[in-house]
């Protein structure tokens, strides 16, 4: 195969990746970092890297149009982020301990976590309103009042303005460091937790939900630094790919705005399903339990 | 049902506003600053690695890339800053304004914010920014460093 093919590939498989990103409120890699490493002939380096990079940068370019409509709250980000920064550097460092002294720990992690996501994945399918969870006045946290989380949008849908406010704030936060502990501990994206969290612990509309996630996930940029002090980030196949999600990002934050909740209830659920799925394999292939399905990881 | 759109302005938040504002201005210098020098990179102009090297070795460990295309590991930004002239390595600068949009954008967030809560927030989460930027990328550096000695 020609050289040039492969960043051309690069371009128009992260394209597709782009807009499904900002409607389902995952940062991309989870889809983009197993299937390149099968489809594509670049090290499993190149594709962490160029899948963070991808990532950062989906959120970046679809997060500002997302937050002057509404859909991104601000408030949300400035109580989750400071938690969940100083959370995943934690992690990481306890996730560099762990990988040193128990080489085969993170392999059964890995398949704790990917039945955590297929319990969350469950616990979705079975519960109701979550397009548009209802939290009444009574229902409301002192921390939410205090803090007067709120916020509007248009919905489409219903022809309607949107009004919402949070509840369960205080175990909202406490989970939201969970999660940053977790993800910086394993390198993991977080978006496949955020959106379950917003939307069914802290009571916000679905479509709030994943475009607030898309807002936090910017908060994992410091990351770029590990992969760029290791030479893994290179241009042949970081720009296409950024090209692509760039693109796609613009085009799926239209989408999101449009689009049925409904729709975007079911495509979350479709990826916490494949991303649970996806790392039971890897647990198991890297275990030696099953032979490996996934190369390179 | 024709769809009228909403009957009046959706109430956003100054301090989102300005957040976005930032993060928009900066995703695009970044972007932008990415990709003009990587075309000049594609077509052959003045690379550190020339593509038709990197092909052959782009299946390879980010390790084991660099020592095959340069004779040496890469730990650190120095492999960026030294080769500012090459194309390929200039458009790394790109990527390195993208990785602090965020930051920028909580700052402006801060100027904007509407009370001393959120203020204080934001400023936090900037610090843990700052911080979480050092600490990654010195992470890798002396881990890449460890690697070396033992080789």
């Amino acid at each position: 195969m020609a050289w040039w093919f492969w960043p051309l590939f690069m371009f128009v498989f992260t394209l597709l990746i782009g807009i499904i990103s900002p409607v389902s409120g995952v940062g991309g890699g989870v889809l983009f970092v197993p299937l390149s490493t099968i489809i594509t002939p670049f090290n499993i380096d190149f594709i962490r890297g160029a899948g963070l990079v991808m990532a950062v940068t989906s959120a970046l370019s679809s997060a500002p149009y997302l937050i002057r409509k509404g859909l991104a709250n601000i408030r949300i980000f400035a109580i989750v982020a400071p938690v969940m920064v100083i959370t995943s550097v934690v992690g990481g460092w306890i996730g560099l301990w762990v990988t040193n002294a128990y080489p085969d720990g993170k392999y059964v992690i890995k398949v704790l976590l990917g039945a955590i996501i297929l319990l969350v994945f469950f616990i979705m399918v079975s519960s109701k309103r979550i397009e548009f969870p209802e939290v009444k006045e009574e229902d409301r946290d002192s921390l939410s009042k205090k803090l007067n989380i709120w916020g509007e949008y248009y919905e489409p849908d219903l022809d309607a303005i949107i009004e919402y406010t949070t509840k369960n704030t205080p175990v909202a936060i406490v989970t939201f460091a969970i999660i940053g502990f977790v993800a910086g501990m394993f390198g993991l994206g977080a978006g496949w937790a955020n959106v379950p969290v917003l939307n069914m612990l802290m009571g916000v509309p679905i479509k709030v939900a994943t475009a607030t996630s898309m807002l936090i996930i910017t908060a994992n940029a410091p990351a770029i630094g590990i992969y760029l002090t290791k030479g893994a980030i290179l241009p042949f196949i970081v720009v296409p790919s950024i090209l692509g999600i760039t693109i796609g990002a613009r085009i799926g934050a239209k989408v999101a705005e449009i689009i049925k909740p409904k729709f975007v209830r079911w495509l979350v659920l479709a990826i916490l399903f494949i991303a649970g799925v996806l790392n039971i394999i890897k647990g198991l292939q890297g275990m030696q339990i099953i032979p490996p399905i996934l190369p390179g990881v | 049902m024709e769809k009228k759109g909403p009957e009046r302005e959706i109430r956003v938040d100054e301090m989102g506003l300005a957040f976005a504002k930032i993060m928009t201005i900066f995703t695009i210098v970044g972007i932008v600053l990415m990709v003009l020098p990587a075309i000049a990179y594609f077509m052959g102009i003045n690379p550190y690695v020339p593509l038709t090297e990197a092909h052959k070795y782009w299946r390879l460990s980010a390790n084991d890339f660099w020592l095959n295309v340069t004779g040496r590991k890469v730990t650190g930004y120095s492999w960026i800053f030294d080769h500012l002239d090459k194309t390929d390595c200039l458009s790394m600068i790109g990527v390195l304004i993208l990785m602090i949009t965020p930051l920028l954008s909580i700052l402006a967030g801060v100027v904007k914010a509407e009370n001393r809560t959120y203020r204080i927030l934001l400023l936090i989460a900037a610090l843990e920014f700052i911080a979480s930027i050092l600490v990654k990328s010195l992470v890798a550096v002396t881990s890449g460093a460890k690697k070396v000695v033992k080789k």
